[in-house]
């Protein structure tokens, strides 16, 4: 019976911690970061550049492939049948701006990104350099998490644009590929095209960045020994956060739609 | 010489990846997965008690997602009642195949990459050599037979999952659409071939992704730090061939034929 119980019980309580966890971390994070001294900025620098260097390449692979295949591809034929194929355009500014860039550039983050992050505070964790920076008066959340977080919301924010791109670069193959001219398919697209959609799509994939962020410096800097430590914390790590930034964006999404009327009218 | 470097690196470790695939897939194929059936066993319960809930879960928030945004786009046009088409289309052949991937690199390629990178680092698969058991049929040809038995069922519940999610934003949340009218045209804009190619799109994603994550395990190097790593970098490549794979399922389907019930 008491087996039972606790079989139930040890999961829950544990979830329930680190959701906990995950609040102060994030509370203590915010707090460091508009708190004088300022020590993170080259850590900010080199860890926006290491970002940079390694997620370019999966993202823009990913966006073209993706808005190519399923906007580009399957929303073309079924707008073929209508003869209607001009009309791509407008239905990529719901396809890429207001969903696929966030979802690709929050799995690329998260998966490219968020896990590198994870390993490498995993590993400092582990080889007890963590122990070590506190020890010698310098405080991890300052100088480690607040320059990742800083580097991933803006990261990010910036990398949804060149997703948004990519992804116009698959509807424009798309549009090729069916033989069409490219000038209707931008004149929709311009058309549609609201600035609500481009802020809310920032915004949105800001608040991934910082939802990425926490989640794994938190699964890093938890990491415990063992071979299989550092290893376990990033499966942990991207599960979370690729959960965490879903219901997110059903959240973010639905708000958007409901509350901004104009920029789900057809023009 | 160095611009070439990069390219021929690339190229090397692809040729590394394929070869390590087609080794494990000819274990598979001679039987010696079915020599150990009880290990394939117990890997596919382990992918069942593991993985399924997580799965289920992600394809239920993505067919929300795709619910909500059907919605709005059948009124933005002016027949609401049109949502099912929207959430059957983007749903069954796009979403549902993305989620399923993208959950199967996140939990079990990087899980697999984890388990069997720490049982290198530690030895035991030189014990297991040493024993004189193939660490290929024991580990890794067992674990691809248990996902090749379990993840087609997996796949399906997956799909009711997001279906339930798409159904519940369209009709009971934006509500602009009786149940009745939303099923009459969601089930006209899909057919059992149309779920045996998404069920293909899946596993081929799955295949892969399971493959990914043992060949970087069975190569991980470098202590806890280098397993950690190696998890980090098989995400790299799950996540381009997902979104690689689901192009070309998209291509090979539907490409030339919308298979839509419209006109003649």
């Amino acid at each position: 019976m008491g087996g039972a119980v606790d079989r139930a019980y040890l999961p829950v309580k544990n979830a329930l911690e680190q959701v906990g966890d995950l609040m102060i971390l994030t509370g203590k994070t915010l707090i460091s970061a508009v708190r004088p001294p300022f020590p993170y900025g080259t850590e900010f620098v080199q860890q926006f550049y290491f970002l940079l260097k390694l997620c370019w390449f999966p993202l823009i692979v990913s966006m073209v492939t993706l808005s190519y295949g399923a906007p580009g591809l399957q929303a073309g034929n079924f707008l073929e049948i209508f003869g209607a194929l001009d009309r791509l355009g407008g239905f990529f500014v719901l396809a890429v701006i207001r969903n696929f860039a966030p979802f690709v550039t929050a799995v690329i983050l998260a998966g490219v990104g968020g896990t590198a992050i994870c390993a490498d505070l995993g590993a400092r964790k582990i080889r007890e350099e963590l122990d070590a920076l506190q020890v010698l008066g310098v405080d991890p959340i300052k100088n480690l998490v607040v320059p990742r977080f800083l580097a991933l919301m803006v990261v990010t924010a910036l990398f949804n644009g060149f997703a948004i791109l990519a992804g116009l670069f698959g509807g424009v193959l798309a549009t090729l590929t069916f033989g069409a001219p490219l000038g209707p398919f931008f004149s929709t697209l311009l058309s549609n095209a609201t600035t609500t959609d481009l802020w809310g799509s920032l915004l949105e994939t800001a608040i991934f960045g910082a939802i990425i962020a926490i989640v794994c410096c938190y699964k890093g800097m938890t990491a415990s020994g063992g071979a299989e430590g550092v290893g376990r914390a990033v499966n942990q790590a991207v599960v979370i956060s690729m959960l965490g930034v879903f219901a997110f964006n059903y959240v973010f999404i639905q708000t958007l739609l409901a509350t901004h009327p104009e920029i789900s009218v057809v023009k | 010489m160095s611009w070439l470097a990069v390219p021929r690196d690339i190229l090397a470790s692809f040729g590394d990846i394929m070869k390590f695939f087609w080794a494990v897939i000819k274990e598979v194929a001679e039987g010696s997965a079915v020599r150990f059936f009880g290990e394939t066993l117990r890997q596919a319960g382990i992918l069942i008690i593991g993985s399924a809930l997580v799965i289920w879960g992600m394809a239920f928030i993505l067919g929300l997602t795709c619910g909500v945004n059907g919605a709005y786009f059948a009124r933005s046009i002016g027949s609401p009642q049109i949502g099912g088409s929207f959430s059957a289309i983007c749903d069954l052949r796009e979403i549902l195949p993305l989620a399923f991937g993208y959950m199967m690199s996140a939990k079990v390629g990087t899980g697999l990459v984890a388990e069997i990178g720490a049982m290198r680092i530690s030895d035991e698969i030189d014990a297991l050599e040493v024993m004189g058991i193939s660490s290929l049929a024991f580990l890794c040809s067992t674990r691809l037979l248990g996902a090749w038995i379990v993840l087609p069922f997996m796949y399906i519940a997956a799909v009711g999952a997001g279906f339930v999610g798409s159904y519940l934003a369209v009709v009971q949340q934006v509500s602009e659409v009786s149940s009745g009218g939303y099923f009459l045209i969601f089930w006209a804009y899909q057919n059992p071939p149309d779920l045996l190619f998404s069920l293909i799109k899946g596993m081929s994603m799955a295949t892969v992704i399971v493959l990914v994550g043992l060949y970087y395990g069975y190569t991980a190097s470098g202590g806890p730090v280098g397993v950690g790593a190696a998890t980090a970098k098989s995400m790299v490549l799950n996540t381009v061939a997902v979104h690689f794979l689901s192009m070309i399922g998209t291509m090979v389907f539907w490409g030339a034929n919308p298979r839509a019930p419209i006109g003649g």
